[in-house]
């Protein structure tokens, strides 16, 4: 096996401005399918952050430590089977993940077979990487929700379970304010931004609407949807003019990644490129993100853990409208401008939508080796109530009869936060 | 829905089908060739979890189709979507009795007859005995027939679309920058007829034959009823459009083989679990007027049988693929679903819990047609009569 060269000090590595130079011809010696992704990754090193550079180059580290024979063993299945699905006759973009790329692999007959393969090279190379990786210490992550006064989403003793740990509290007094205070800390308590190295891209704060506390651009990437409006409105005129044809979406698509997003972003992400190029990767990708506040927190929630893998993520979920005359047959269309009648919010049908989406963040969550010491707060504004799930050796020793004091919640949390 | 909605609606359905039939000088089918004829329907919802729907947790939303409807049906506990968990390729697959994988917006037909096509071809059945109505904006009316060069267009379904028409007048009106309301109806209104006066009639999806203008009359009853849908502040569904015009489609031609394709569930894509419920219930109740229908038209009753089928579930909760918002995983979740039968083609109601797969559908209907199926057949589906 060999030493790893220009990925022996991965943390440096990753602060540079450009990615090592052997790493393109890494990339190059993977089966095709696999090479769209990582070759976006590279191309696009100055969006990436700091987990997901350290990640990258800790793959490549881990191609590179294969002998020819062994790499040629490990890959040889995934290569006969992109023959056998005709990978070269298809118009396979290698340079970065396409819809056309996407829908020549899901029709193939062997797409099952397919993904399994990728996964297992994927995890071999991982795994390889990983022996020479000093482990980093575990340190105790949060995923807190919030759910606003103004939804009224069902007591926490009748949601659907999150997690066989999960504890609901009552809070004495107002719960609402709760999510500001751990954010911002209390006196003689530090915040959260005191968990998070600054530029780490380790807190995260994301919106349905504007009530967030705002932190230092530095100490949080921070997104509220509410700001975004301008952004919101201009993308998805841009994304509706995409024409049903796959090549042709294609380039539409990359044509909107690369438009000057900036004159259209609130003051807060003017200077932040990596972050409004999170914001244009999320759009792209649907999800809702676009239509509803709480589809956009969910999914740049379930996104932001995935590629950064921050200590600490705070979503506030948020009321929707109701679907307007119309918007019912063409949702996707922008409501507000279709149909200049005012909205109406629909609390009831947000309500449950919020709750099943702050579920799903747990969710999210709970896909990385960082579950184990990640502790999830519910806050249910609207019963000042909380819905807690924390590692054994973390628990608070609450009795379950008696609200617990909102000082007592955050206070806690700040010394589980510390290790 | 409010009445006088719902009456609008009837109205513009009703006018979709006259015109439709006024430009190719069709009839009505006399009542004596009816009679002799074996009627199917099929209906295919977008992706439904069974969490959602027929689990205990999910009965709630389907109290028709899990009540009465249910002590009378066949019912399929375990129906398998085993091809591409994409629309297109779904129901071609469905109405081809193959696993097609094509592109996922419609631009290719199927590669093997459908069912459509055999129907036709072996019947010498007209062309108004077979029709594809979906609210589903992933189709497009190459579902209408296949590739295969001794089938084709000449033995393909009508195909129509019906909420396209209203989309299209409401989002040509928006491109052009004008918003729909009340107290600026006058700027709408010339974009709602211009779309009107096009001789093109994209919109309505009419796949089969000549496209011809609308005549004066229907189109000022067509203008009239969308004129007073603009007026409405409710939202309006695209499935219930759907389902009005697929009634006054067997009303006047009383099709042999109706396929229908509902799609409000499909909200789920962005994100509002409370509104995708909504699109079940929303089906849940359609389906049982659609039986109440059958039941109540003479060219129906007693001869039908109705088979209601989600397309496919939906991803798990948790799912790197965004658990309900998709239906991309390779999970049971999203491959595994049910198929409830009402009729007069199904031996007795009954369970069958053992696993079954879309692509049988196709051979059971030629069985219940009496017909040769695919070339490639699979078995047919068990319990049904021949």
């Amino acid at each position: 096996m060999k030493r790893f060269g220009a990925y022996a000090d991965l943390a440096a590595a990753a602060q540079a401005p450009h990615p090592p130079e052997p790493s393109h011809s890494l990339v190059e010696r993977l089966p095709v399918t696999m090479r769209p992704g990582l070759n976006q990754q590279l191309q696009g090193w100055e969006s990436l952050f700091p987990y997901e550079r350290r990640r990258l180059l800790g793959f490549l580290r881990g191609i590179e430590s294969y002998s020819p024979a062994e790499w040629q063993s490990l890959t040889a299945s995934l290569v006969q089977l992109e023959q056998r699905m005709g990978v070269a006759g298809w118009n396979f973009s290698e340079q970065q993940d396409t819809m056309e790329n996407a829908s020549h692999l899901a029709r193939s007959e062997h797409y099952v077979e397919w993904r399994e393969k990728v996964q297992s090279v994927f995890q071999a190379v991982e795994a390889a990487a990983e022996k020479a990786s000093p482990q980093s210490p575990r340190l105790p992550r949060l995923v807190l929700t919030v759910l606003p006064q103004n939804l009224p989403v069902e007591p926490p003793e009748k949601w659907k379970p999150w997690d066989a740990r999960g504890c609901a509290y009552r809070v004495a007094g107002n719960a609402a304010g709760l999510d500001a205070r751990i954010v911002q800390g209390q006196p003689g308590m530090p915040g959260l931004a005191a968990h998070a190295p600054a530029g780490g891209a380790d807190l995260w704060l994301i919106d349905a609407g504007d009530e967030l506390p705002r932190l230092d651009a530095a100490a949080a990437e921070q997104l509220h949807y509410k700001r975004l409006l301008p952004f919101r409105d201009r993308f998805l005129e841009e994304v509706n003019k995409m024409p049903k044809d796959l090549a042709v979406s294609d380039k539409t698509l990359e044509g909107v990644r690369h438009q000057n997003w900036e004159r259209w972003s609130p003051d807060e992400l003017k200077a932040q490129p990596r972050l409004r190029n999170f914001l244009v990767d999320l759009f792209l990708s649907g999800n809702g993100a676009l239509i509803y506040p709480s589809a956009f927190v969910e999914w740049a929630s379930s996104e932001a853990l995935r590629r950064a893998r921050p200590r600490a993520l705070v979503a506030r979920l948020g009321m929707r409208a109701k679907p307007k005359l119309f918007t019912g047959i063409a949702i996707f269309e922008n409501q507000q401008k279709i149909n200049t009648l005012p909205e109406v919010e629909d609390p009831q049908g947000s309500a449950i939508d919020a709750l099943e989406l702050a579920r799903y963040i747990w969710l999210a969550a709970q896909r990385y080796p960082e579950k184990e010491q990640t502790i999830g707060l519910c806050i249910a504004e609207h019963h000042n109530a909380v819905y807690l799930i924390a590692p054994k050796e973390l628990a608070p020793r609450w009795p379950a009869d008696k609200p617990v004091p909102p000082e007592e919640i955050a206070g806690w949390l700040a010394q589980a936060m510390a290790g | 829905m409010e009445t006088s909605r719902r009456d609008v609606l009837k109205i513009a359905a009703a006018l979709l089908v006259e015109q439709w039939a006024a430009a190719r000088g069709l009839a009505q089918q006399s009542t004596a060739s009816q009679a002799a004829q074996r009627k199917v329907v099929v209906v295919a919802c977008g992706g439904m979890r069974r969490e959602d729907t027929f689990a205990r947790e999910g009965l709630r939303n389907i109290p028709t189709m899990s009540g009465e409807m249910f002590g009378r049906a066949l019912f399929f506990a375990s129906m398998h979507n085993n091809g591409a968990t994409s629309h297109f390729n779904t129901l071609s697959s469905i109405l081809t009795g193959t696993w097609q994988r094509l592109d996922d917006w419609g631009l290719n037909s199927p590669t093997e007859p459908t069912f459509f096509e055999l129907l036709r071809k072996q019947t010498r059945m007209a062309r108004n005995q077979a029709w594809f109505i979906s609210s589903n904006k992933a189709m497009t009316n190459r579902i209408g027939s296949s590739t295969v060069r001794a089938y084709g267009p000449e033995y393909g379904a009508n195909v129509v679309f019906p909420k396209q028409l209203l989309i299209n007048a409401v989002v040509h009106a928006a491109a052009e920058g004008r918003a729909v309301h009340s107290a600026d109806r006058s700027s709408v209104q010339p974009e709602i007829e211009a779309m009107l006066n096009q001789d093109n009639f994209d919109g309505l999806g009419w796949s089969v034959g000549e496209v011809a203008a609308l005549d004066p009359i229907t189109l000022g009853a067509i203008q009239k009823a969308i004129d007073e849908l603009v007026r409405t502040s409710a939202p309006v569904t695209g499935d219930e459009f759907t389902y009005l015009v697929s009634a006054e489609v067997m009303r006047r031609f009383a099709p042999a083989f109706l396929t229908i394709t509902f799609s409000d569930m499909e909200v789920a894509h962005f994100g509002s679990y409370s509104l995708h419920l909504g699109g079940i219930r929303t089906v849940d109740r359609l389906v049982g007027e659609l039986w109440a229908l059958v039941e109540s038209l003479p060219a129906y009753r007693g001869k039908t049988t109705l088979l209601v089928l989600p397309e496919f579930g939906r991803d798990m909760d948790g799912s790197t693929t965004n658990g309900f918002f998709n239906h991309r995983q390779n999970s049971e979740s999203t491959r595994s679903t049910w198929m409830l039968c009402l009729g007069d083609g199904i031996r007795q109601p009954q369970v069958i819990a053992d696993p079954v797969e879309q692509i049988q559908i196709c051979p059971t209907l030629a069985h219940l047609f009496g017909i040769g199926g695919p070339a490639q057949a699979a078995r047919p589906l068990p319990g049904f009569l021949s």
